[in-house]
């Protein structure tokens, strides 16, 4: 069987992007469907110079996917980018619980993510260009 | 003349993205659904459903459309919450019966005058009425919500602590009832 020729932001599954997980809740909290864990611990860590920060650690992030309806808003309120779709379907499991995927699994969907559809013709160009441009062109 | 125009006379015309709503009073929702239907070209009747407006009460919607403008228009009525009756529209349209047994089971709405007021959907040990926003999930009593926890915490530090009373989501009762 030929795969499907899927449009580009389909929904598949949810990949994470560690890095970019600040553990700020929203995603939980917003989560209708309430399938999104996160634990977490604080740490105090040293900089170079200046006091000690405390900054959090994330401990655990999985998503039950027999609970999520790919709404996407843990994807749409995420404010650091940590968060994708990617159009790879989460496999069939032979029990519920196998569908909650773990940082791991949720962090080898990020490989599968596309990257994003390029602009129409005549669209305006990405916020970040424009900025980007407006930078350059001060410090000359 | 657009339809929106002519709606006046139906009852309060306003808009909103596009969509243009008629808020009709209760007392002529009927005469003003026939009305839409015969002298407005609105033959194809699309849905019939209703908004929970807490103290407000509720509101019942139904769009029409017309096929031959090719234009369509919602139109509301608004009644009480202790009061939740509004008159059927089975005998303007038919298609609305169904649409109705389905509100009055989701929202606890009575139809007066419908030619069958029973149950579409929900089976008759359900009790309450599901699409109201006072109606507590099952589910969301039997889980704890996994929001509770702030930054930086795990569910041991949730055990400890007593619940905030701030990071409870809407729809959830309070910890005391939920017991």
């Amino acid at each position: 069987m030929t795969p499907p020729e899927l449009p580009p932001r389909s929904r598949g599954a949810i990949g994470l992007l560690e890095e970019n997980c600040t553990v700020c809740m929203l995603c939980v909290r917003e989560c209708p469907d309430w399938c999104i864990y996160i634990d977490s611990h604080k740490e105090t860590v040293q900089p170079p110079t200046g006091r000690p920060r405390v900054r959090n650690v994330l401990d655990r992030f999985a998503i039950d996917f027999s609970l999520c309806m790919y709404c996407g808003i843990c994807v749409e309120v995420c404010p650091f980018d940590a968060l994708f779709w990617t159009p790879e379907l989460a496999p069939d499991e032979p029990a519920a619980g196998d569908l909650t995927h773990e940082r791991d699994r949720l962090r080898d969907w990020m490989w599968t993510v596309p990257p994003p559809p390029p602009l129409d013709p005549a669209a305006e160009p990405a916020k970040e260009r424009l900025d980007a441009e407006r930078r350059d062109r001060s410090q000359r | 003349m657009t339809l929106a125009d002519r709606a006046g006379a139906l009852g309060l015309v306003s808009s909103s993205y596009d969509e243009v709503t008629v808020d009709v009073p209760r007392a002529q929702w009927v005469a003003a659904v026939t009305a839409a239907r015969d002298e407005l070209g609105l033959t194809f009747f699309d849905v019939l459903t209703a908004v929970d407006e807490r103290q407000a009460g509720f509101d019942v919607v139904l769009r029409l459309w017309s096929p031959a403008q090719r234009d369509g228009l919602l139109l509301r009525t608004r009644c009480p919450r202790d009061d939740a009756r509004v008159p059927s529209l089975a005998a303007v349209f038919g298609g609305a019966g169904w649409h109705e047994r389905e509100t009055a089971e989701l929202f606890g709405i009575a139809f007066d005058g419908h030619p069958e007021p029973t149950r579409l959907l929900l089976s008759d040990d359900v009790a309450g009425h599901p699409l109201r926003k006072d109606f507590v999930l099952a589910d969301r009593v039997a889980k704890p919500w996994p929001g509770v926890k702030e930054p930086g915490e795990s569910d041991a530090d949730v055990a400890r602590g007593p619940v905030r009373r701030k990071n409870l989501p809407l729809g959830v009762p309070a910890p005391e009832r939920s017991r």
